[in-house]
């Protein structure tokens, strides 16, 4: 009779398509690239280990994201880089954080060239998401790394949808104002930017 | 819905969230206000290209090594002698592999084109050359037979309200790339919406370099014409003779359903 797939071929098969989002989501999150493996060690081994509590045929991508989270913030926690926060609350501040705060002529010029900025702003870029709050830099890397929607990153934060959708929107914002401040400390935006369509912003 | 308010779900409607009723408002007021769809797009963009920077790198092999290793999911690396032997043997093969490839296909392999190959399958698929697999013009009957077929997400086809009155689909290769059909009509002109998996597109650079800059990306082949969309996990390429901005629409009203996988 033939033998099915053993434990650790089943968990190989679903964890291989992962590996390149698990790895970034890590780099991002994370304050060292060499931190990584370690982070990354732990999340295997423990998720290897609860894969039999793992209903095959759900959103494995999820399942294991919530190691990789969990992980993450432990590690950043024990390295006294992230303190216990309050959850930021959904409601107002996430239409004071949609609003592009900084500088709006730079940041109309940053929406008509983003390359000219983007193209060497890694650091920035970097420092920007770490200097996020956990909730925020989870949020924003689990959207754009993990590429999940907002329900699914609610329930592996396990916090509100509300929740998900202002962090987002203002880790969104922060990383915009950074970009802003980097361009314009490289002189790579110029003030005197040709008005954009946002000047004659009118009701239609 | 005015500017304000449209801007203001700008989120939303960029990650594909919400309910399709607010989609459906957002492109009734970017249809007639070209501030907000140039607003949108520059949002769009920049967010884009945010995101590829967030996501850039391949992943490590050595480290996956490392990590599986660790977990006892893989056997260790061979002695450093073996190891060496091998990569000596597998650089002579390279080379002769190489020798040979750069003999037969000199001056070098001209890269997929996505665009002719989706107008060549939405031809056969249009002229009856090659069978609709599975008819149907309900959009659940549809949508269930494709997702015990693809491994990737497939969501519900576009609703008629966006133009598109789907008749059928199926699944197939897309230059080797695995992909999913949608068979329709806008107003009785045959479309055909192919999806892939977002990371297929690496199969077709110029493709990826075209969307990358500008999503959705336009384009003509021949006849027709194609409009190609990165959705989420997915990579959506709209082709026919309808005009192109029926076959965007048909696009964002894709974007608009939840992914279910």
């Amino acid at each position: 009779m033939a033998k099915g797939p053993t434990k650790a071929e089943t968990f190989l098969r679903h964890l291989e398509p992962l590996r390149g989002a698990l790895e970034a989501y890590c780099r991002r999150a994370l304050y060292d690239r060499g931190e990584v493996q370690d982070v990354l060690q732990s999340v295997v081994a423990n998720a290897y280990r609860d894969f039999d509590l793992y209903a095959q045929g759900t959103n494995f991508r999820a399942w294991i994201f919530r190691y990789v989270h969990l992980e993450v913030l432990n590690y950043n926690r024990r390295h006294g880089r992230d303190r216990h926060e309050e959850l930021p609350a959904a409601g107002p501040a996430a239409e004071e954080a949609r609003s592009p705060a900084p500088d709006e002529p730079l940041f109309r010029a940053l929406l008509d060239d983003p390359d000219a900025v983007l193209d060497q702003c890694d650091e920035a870029v970097a420092e920007a998401v770490r200097e996020l709050d956990p909730v925020g830099r989870a949020t924003l890397l689990l959207q754009a790394v993990g590429e999940f929607k907002y329900r699914e990153i609610a329930d592996i934060l396990q916090v509100p949808i509300g929740t998900v959708m202002s962090s987002l929107s203002r880790s969104r914002a922060r990383l915009r104002q950074r970009l802003v401040r980097y361009g314009e400390e490289q002189g790579l935006l110029k003030r005197e930017a040709p008005p954009g369509p946002g000047d004659q912003r009118g009701d239609s | 819905m005015n500017c304000n308010e449209t801007r203001q779900h700008w989120d939303l409607y960029h990650d594909s969230e919400g309910d399709p009723a607010l989609h459906f408002q957002i492109n009734e007021h970017l249809a007639v206000c070209p501030d907000c769809a140039q607003w949108f797009a520059q949002q769009s963009r920049l967010e884009h290209l945010l995101t590829e920077k967030l996501k850039a790198g391949p992943w490590t092999p050595d480290l996956w090594d490392r990590v599986l290793t660790s977990a006892g999911l893989k056997r260790p690396v061979p002695s450093r002698r073996l190891f060496l032997l091998a990569s000596v043997a597998a650089c002579a093969a390279a080379a002769v592999v190489l020798l040979f490839w750069g003999k037969l296909f000199s001056p070098g392999v001209p890269a997929q084109d996505l665009a002719r190959l989706s107008a060549d399958w939405h031809e056969r698929l249009s002229q009856g050359e090659e069978p609709v697999q599975f008819h149907s013009e309900s959009d659940l009957a549809v949508e269930a037979y494709l997702r015990k077929r693809v491994s990737f997400p497939v969501r519900c086809p576009p609703r008629k309200d966006a133009g598109f009155a789907v008749s059928g689909a199926g699944t197939g290769e897309l230059g080797g790339q695995s992909a999913a059909y949608l068979a329709g009509a806008i107003d009785s002109t045959p479309v055909s919406i192919f999806i892939l998996h977002k990371d297929s597109l690496d199969k077709f650079p110029d493709q990826l370099r075209a969307v990358r800059r500008k999503n959705p990306h336009h384009c003509r082949e021949g006849d027709y014409q194609m409009v190609l969309r990165l959705i989420d996990r997915n990579a959506v390429v709209a082709v026919g003779r309808a005009p192109a901005d029926s076959l965007e629409k048909v696009l964002n009203a894709y974007a608009s359903y939840p992914d279910h996988h």
